[in-house]
């Protein structure tokens, strides 16, 4: 049985010269698990708006063919009794929650709809997502992934037989984004509810989903089997999704001539241990260098102690006599889990935050003794959130500002270079918030980098980019190394801890729990385990067929194991 | 002697920056949901509060003004509100009548020019405490049930709520954007009194200018909360007879609250009757 049929839909965005949706043909099963991937802007949450009403009930347009939920016709609902047959969780998730604790916030849409035991129901829904324990809790004590959760459960807690989610684990560390698709996998076996996720990280799609369906520029390209589906490995691409790193693997070790005879491509771990079977690994230890770039020591932390005012009791203790060197040249990879004291530590070197024992000396000056305005020259941060970094009403005037309240010499010129740099000329005078997320890290970078600092630390540049915006952002990295040799970036993103980081840092609950290069780090299980991180698939691919294969990109698999 | 004027200004700076603030914002409102005024029923505690609101300025005993103030200092310190709430309270009080009063003591008043000048501190300080004792002391929350109950307008009940709910963000944000202005702008030195003033105003002129980007990134924010909000039948439920009344079936008057009530008028008529004597 179908529980969303769509029949020959076109959309148009009011003032829009072009249709989002073109002729768009659909049929969605009841119980199924499906992601609708795609490239930026191919329609993908248009569509998921049409299946809750909230187009054209709430946003007007120009729609012709037809949605049907549970076989009626979503013009002829209102949008009160379709939120009870279809939740939605939004991408930035956190904005849709509109009550102050947890089990409110929980039961706030059953209240509005006038049913009596909202409360039980509530409760019910927290039960379902994992919250239960929270209810009291006040919803900014939530982390990243619980909040998500949350918005979750006031979704589930209408009861609707469709779940659609945006994103979900866009900002998440590997653990909580675990704990969500766990959470979705239950409520889809266990519950019975349709899911429908909008998603680019295949590794997730492989794992749990049963269906894909692929948008291009408004047009369904195809809705096959998620192990089908993600060996189209091509056409993936094109549309700027990237298959698991296992099956990109596959396919160019196939490409190759080598294992040609196996039949289609794995994409899972599991399903790669077999299909790698006939393959062996050619013994080449990976040359990874050893040394260190020893420059002279930029920053040093003497034994620091922090702690943060809390709201109720004692004041939380981030970090505890905490010792580290900086060195210049070097580029430092700082990882652990949500909490772990990442940003703590960037704000620590930026003055902005100054330690309560010990001291930060950063270029030889003690940040206790200095303002941050006059270390801003020597540190910069570029922040997670880039909104946070535009002040002024166009990038231009953001990059400039800096070089121009320092009255630095041709300032001008400089910020004209720096957008050329970062491909942000064509867009210079727009305001920073309306630019598309890609658009908007670079910007971000370009701030970061305007006063030549002689380091840069950078707080999640990648998290909430799809993966070619990734890459990108990944590239502009590795332009910027004529302005910034030394650079300290903290994130959850493995595979660009991997592919760019010769010194990684594992922070453990205010503690350096390691110090070293990827060898040192992800070879050693237990520290891996203690912090909650996760090597790249690959990585996890190669030790499985060979303890000896240390394999963090794609490339290098396919060398270690198909060479020769 | 320099080393201990550096760190006690320096102490006093910390005091003053953007983290203590929050901090004692958000301590404000989400820290003391435990006390006993927070858990009284809102509705009482705003009757409780419209009799020490108003009753004040129409008296001019000294005895049971002195009752008055006496009972909501007690409610004050039961509601642990946050110390910067208090410190504004004794600037307002001081700089509204209070200094008159120290003036006159000190240049030769007598009971003729000194006791009108206490009677009107007194009403003063009894109607900001009182204030202070609900709208810090109570949780929003309750307090926009509350005002729902007798008739006020969802919208502004709503408001009231969903500011409680954003007030961390926001605030966090505001702190984020200041972040921002400071790291990459260039503050005067501050080594000569003069240096001091000009970095007083930089950074008074940041704050204000750190607005601007807050609103946008919240009008932004809001656009998500404004299609959230229609999705969770936040319409229908404003409109809705049954749903108001389900909402506003969770408030009960328990014992406590009889007893605060209790309480307070025992004590309010204790000082009338002393009034009396006197």
């Amino acid at each position: 049985m179908n529980v969303i049929e769509i029949e020959d839909l076109t959309y148009t965005y009011p003032g829009a010269l072009a249709p989002v949706l073109d002729h768009v043909t659909l049929e969605i099963e009841k119980g199924d698990f499906l992601a609708i991937t795609g490239n930026n802007g191919c329609g993908k949450s248009t569509l998921c708006k049409l299946m809750n009403g909230l187009i054209p009930h709430f946003i007007t347009g120009e729609l012709s063919g037809q949605v049907r939920v549970q076989g009626r016709d979503t013009r002829e609902m209102d949008i009160g009794s379709l939120a009870q047959k279809v939740g939605y969780v939004y991408q930035d998730f956190e904005n849709q929650i509109v009550r102050p604790t947890v089990l409110d916030d929980a039961s706030y849409a059953c209240m509005n709809y006038a049913k009596k035991d909202y409360l039980e129901r509530g409760r019910e829904a927290l039960r379902q997502c994992g919250l239960t324990g929270r209810e009291k809790d006040y919803v900014w004590q939530l982390s990243g992934g619980q909040t998500h959760l949350l918005a979750l459960a006031g979704a589930v807690s209408l009861q609707p037989d469709v779940l659609i989610l945006d994103e979900p684990i866009a900002q998440l560390d590997p653990l909580h984004a675990d704990k969500i698709y766990e959470t979705l996998k239950e409520l889809n076996e266990k519950y019975q509810k349709t899911i429908i996720v909008i998603e680019h990280h295949t590794e997730y799609i492989a794992d749990y989903c049963r269906h894909v369906l692929l948008l291009k520029d408004g047009k369904v390209q195809w809705k096959l089997p998620a192990s089908e589906a993600l060996e189209r490995v091509e056409e993936l691409q094109q549309s700027n999704v990237y298959p698991p790193q296992v099956t990109l693997a596959a396919y160019a070790l196939k490409k190759q001539k080598k294992l040609e005879e196996a039949a289609g491509l794995p994409s899972t771990v599991a399903a790669g241990k077999e299909w790698f079977q006939n393959i062996s690994f050619h013994g080449q230890e990976p040359q990874r260098k050893a040394e260190r770039a020893c420059g002279e020591t930029l920053v040093s932390f003497r034994n620091v102690s922090v702690s943060y005012r809390s709201v109720k009791g004692e004041p939380k203790r981030i970090f505890d006599a905490f010792d580290l060197d900086l060195h210049q040249g070097e580029k430092i990879a700082l990882i652990g889990s949500n909490g772990a004291g990442k940003s703590t530590l960037m704000k620590l070197m930026t003055g902005i935050l100054k330690p309560s024992a010990g001291e930060v000396l950063v270029g030889g000056m003690c940040t206790a003794d200095v303002k941050p305005e006059n270390l801003s020259s020597f540190v910069s941060l570029v922040c997670q959130n880039p909104e946070d970094m535009f002040i002024k009403d166009s990038i231009w005037e953001d990059i400039a500002f800096a070089m121009k309240t320092r009255n630095i010499e041709n300032w001008k010129e400089r910020t004209e270079q720096l957008l050329k740099r970062f491909r942000l000329s064509e867009i210079s005078d727009r305001d920073g918030r309306l630019l598309s997320g890609g658009q908007m890290r670079r910007a971000s970078l370009a701030i970061g980098v305007a006063l030549q600092p002689e380091i840069l630390l950078l707080d999640e540049p990648t998290a909430n980019l799809d993966i070619a915006t990734r890459k990108e952002i990944i590239k502009t990295l590795d332009d910027m190394k004529e302005i910034t040799k030394t650079v300290m970036i903290a994130t959850h993103d493995m595979q660009l801890v991997c592919q760019w980081a010769d010194r990684i840092l594992v922070l453990c609950q205010g503690k350096l729990l390691a110090d070293g290069t990827a060898n040192e780090i992800f070879g050693d299980r237990q520290i891996t385990e203690t912090a909650g991180i996760r090597p790249p698939e690959i990585f996890t691919m190669g030790q499985m067929l060979d303890p000896r294969a240390y394999c963090y990109t794609v490339q290098e698999f396919v060398q270690a194991f198909g060479g020769r | 002697m320099e080393k201990v004027m550096k760190k006690l200004s320096d102490s006093v700076l910390d005091k003053i920056s953007m983290d203590f603030l929050r901090n004692q914002v958000l301590k404000n409102a989400y820290g003391n949901d435990d006390t006993r005024i927070a858990r009284l029923d809102p509705r009482l505690l705003l009757v409780w509060y419209v009799f020490f609101g108003l009753v004040p300025w129409f008296t001019q005993d000294l005895v049971f003004l002195t009752g008055c103030f006496l009972l909501v200092a007690v409610t004050t310190v039961m509601a642990k509100v946050a110390g910067l709430v208090l410190f504004l309270f004794g600037v307002g009080v001081f700089s509204q009548t209070g200094y008159l009063f120290v003036v006159s003591l000190l240049f030769g008043g007598n009971t003729q020019t000194v006791l009108p000048l206490l009677v009107l501190t007194l009403k003063v300080a009894t109607v900001s405490l009182a204030s202070v004792t609900v709208f810090s002391g109570l949780d929003p929350d309750r307090l926009s049930n509350g005002l729902l109950w007798f008739g006020c307008p969802e919208r502004l009940s709503f408001s009231i709520s969903y500011a409680y709910r954003m007030l961390p963000m926001l605030m966090e944000e505001f702190q984020n954007v200041l972040l921002s202005f400071r790291l990459r702008g260039y503050a005067p030195q501050s080594s000569t009194v003069g240096g001091k003033v000009r970095y007083l105003i930089y950074q008074i002129k940041m704050i204000m200018q750190a607005f601007y980007p807050l609103m946008l990134n919240t009008a932004k924010r809001s656009r998500t909360t404004v299609e959230a909000l229609e999705i969770k039948g936040y319409r229908y439920g404003a409109m809705n007879k049954e749903v108001r009344k389900m909402k506003l079936s969770a408030l009960k008057i328990t014992e406590k609250d009889l007893l605060f009530l209790a309480g307070s008028i025992i004590w309010i008529g204790l000082f009338v009757l002393l009034a009396e004597i006197l």
